[in-house]
């Protein structure tokens, strides 16, 4: 059983792309959750989905379009929306989290609609929506891998940056940083990251892998950097063991990381109740 | 352009502010000097807090200039001269899953530079001032587990950690017991002579806060009076009566 995930080249993708979707998500997750806008995951997948829609209705009409992935109008539609996110935190100041709805409900009514225009569509939707192991192609593993590249890349480089205006955006300002480009670049990468995944785990539950470890790794953690550690790990865990039971059992990909990734929350919180009873 | 050693650090000229239809700050014209420690008294909403994020650039003043070392605000890029530790409305902070270490060390973010990553010299740097503000043993600890009080020395350590040239702090002491803030107007009078660092301090306890500084600014929309400690501690509670009312004469006879 084990060896197939070596035989076959798409469960090879899987396995790569999931190995990078683990180390990804949990660190963008990590600084999304400390500023309080862990929904907008969520509002951003949605966005995607609908890009997704775009893009599979503009190559079923215009033949010029048939051999583009749709993935790429879901970057494309994604980015936009983190754009217009981070236009509304401007707008809504003291209702930030007010940004996520707004988007969230515009990315499925967009979907929605290109359903209906389309009347429907042969490719598989399904597999946007849940994750399914064996949709993943090269050309995915190959977007998934230039995303991680560029975000691991700025985490390394700005990562005081980020830390700073996560943790203190006043004082980050009055420290001279770029707070405006900062958070632009980031929510761009948040979008990416988002497109870059769903192949893999599904746009309805890359909030998920976004959010669960980090909340598990919340728990635990002594300090930031040792939030974003177990948060990989915990990530890691979910998405290997995840892909691991889904091809056994034959079960939905992206449902069954995050069923992995609720049992170690679930575990983590279990522990530290134990240990504090014990004390 | 470089700053000339006889320019003045802060200085505001005609500044007013409003919020919308409120003016807040009328025709403030103020400046601070090199190695000035000038404490700001007012009462509550008389415009102290935006007086702070008007000469930091976090507010647009509606009318006038600021200028910091000798340059306008617009073109003024040395933010790593200035330390600041804001007023600590109920922040949320506490949850924030980061050690003190951490917390501390983000206030070299401006002096180290983009991309650039913090070295030995910075981490001895960041131990050496949370030893000053006596927090040595809660070093690796995270925030959360702090009280309210030690919070507020994380925020003083993390202004004073880049070692500025100026430090602005908006009622710094706020939650600080009795013994602390004695220690901490020691740290700042030993900054002052070690660095020459040119400090404003914005306090309602006038009592204590005027034994330290050298000069006093009265804030209630208007300056009302900026001046030496000296001659503010002589017309002290002319000065006060006339800003605050009746109500504050207890306060006022309290040191
Ligand atoms: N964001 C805002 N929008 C509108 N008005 C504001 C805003 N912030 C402050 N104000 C008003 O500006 C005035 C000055 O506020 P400021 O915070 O500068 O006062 P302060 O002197 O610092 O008071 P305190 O002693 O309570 O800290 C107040 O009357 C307040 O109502
Ligand atoms: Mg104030």
């Amino acid at each position: 059983m084990l060896a197939d995930w070596w035989q076959y080249d798409f469960l090879r993708y899987t396995l790569f792309s999931g190995i990078l979707i683990g180390l990804i998500c949990p660190i963008l997750g990590t600084f999304l959750i400390v500023r309080r806008l862990s929904m907008m995951a969520d509002g951003l997948s949605h966005v995607t989905l609908s890009g997704v829609a775009a893009g599979m209705l503009i190559s079923k009409k215009i033949a010029l379009f048939q051999a583009v992935n749709p993935l790429f109008f879901g970057m494309l539609f994604s980015v936009i929306g983190s754009l217009f996110i981070e236009r509304l935190r401007k707008v809504y100041k003291s209702y930030q989290d007010l940004a996520i709805p707004i988007i969230l409900s515009t990315g499925l009514g967009l979907f929605t609609v290109l359903i209906s225009i389309a009347k429907g569509f042969n490719t598989d939707l399904y597999s946007y929506l849940f994750g399914k192991i064996v949709t993943v192609s090269k050309e995915d593993l190959y977007a998934l891998i230039g995303v991680a590249a560029v975000v691991l890349g700025t985490v390394f480089l700005i990562y005081k940056e980020l830390f700073a205006v996560s943790f203190d955006e006043e004082f980050a300002r009055v420290s001279g940083v770029a707070r405006r480009s900062i958070n632009l670049w980031f929510m761009v990468l948040v979008a990416l990251t988002i497109a870059a995944s769903m192949r893999i785990v599904g746009v309805l539950l890359i909030s998920a892998l976004i959010t669960l470890p980090v909340a598990a790794s919340l728990q635990i953690a002594g300090s930031f950097r040792q939030t974003i550690l177990y948060a990989i790990v915990f990530a890691e865990t979910s998405v290997l063991a995840g892909l691991y039971f889904a091809y056994l059992l034959d079960w939905a990909s992206g449902g069954t990381i995050v069923l992995v990734a609720v049992s170690i929350l679930l575990i983590v919180l279990g522990v530290k109740k134990i240990k504090a009873a014990l004390r | 352009m470089k700053a000339k050693h006889e320019d003045a650090v802060v200085k505001l000229t005609s500044v007013f502010f409003q919020y919308e239809e409120k003016v807040v700050l009328e025709n403030i014209n103020f400046s601070l000097e090199r190695g000035d420690f000038v404490g700001i008294v007012g009462p509550n909403g008389s415009g102290k807090s935006t007086l702070m994020k008007l000469l930091l650039g976090l507010l647009p003043a509606t009318k006038g200039t600021v200028e910091l070392f000798g340059q306008p605000l617009s073109k003024f890029r040395d933010w790593s001269k200035i330390g600041y530790v804001a007023q600590q409305v109920a922040h949320g902070a506490g949850g924030f899953p980061a050690t003190v270490r951490e917390v501390v060390a983000s206030g070299l973010v401006g002096k180290v530079g983009l991309f650039r990553r913090l070295q030995g010299k910075h981490h001895q740097k960041v131990e050496e001032v949370v030893e000053r503000v006596g927090l040595t043993e809660k070093l690796d600890q995270r925030i959360g587990n702090l009280s309210g009080g030690q919070l507020q020395r994380v925020f003083i350590a993390r202004a004073l950690v880049a070692e500025p040239e100026l430090l602005i702090l908006d009622e710094p002491t706020v939650g600080v017991d009795q013994e602390s803030i004695e220690q901490f107007y020691e740290l700042l009078r030993s900054l002052k002579e070690e660095n020459g660092m040119t400090m404003m301090i914005v306090s309602h306890d006038v009592g204590v806060m005027t034994q330290w500084v050298n000069k006093v600014a009265c804030l209630q929309r208007k300056l009302h009076f900026h001046g030496s400690a000296h001659d503010f501690a002589h017309n002290h509670d002319k000065i006060l009566q006339q800003m605050y009312g009746d109500s504050i004469k207890m306060l006022a006879h309290h040191h």
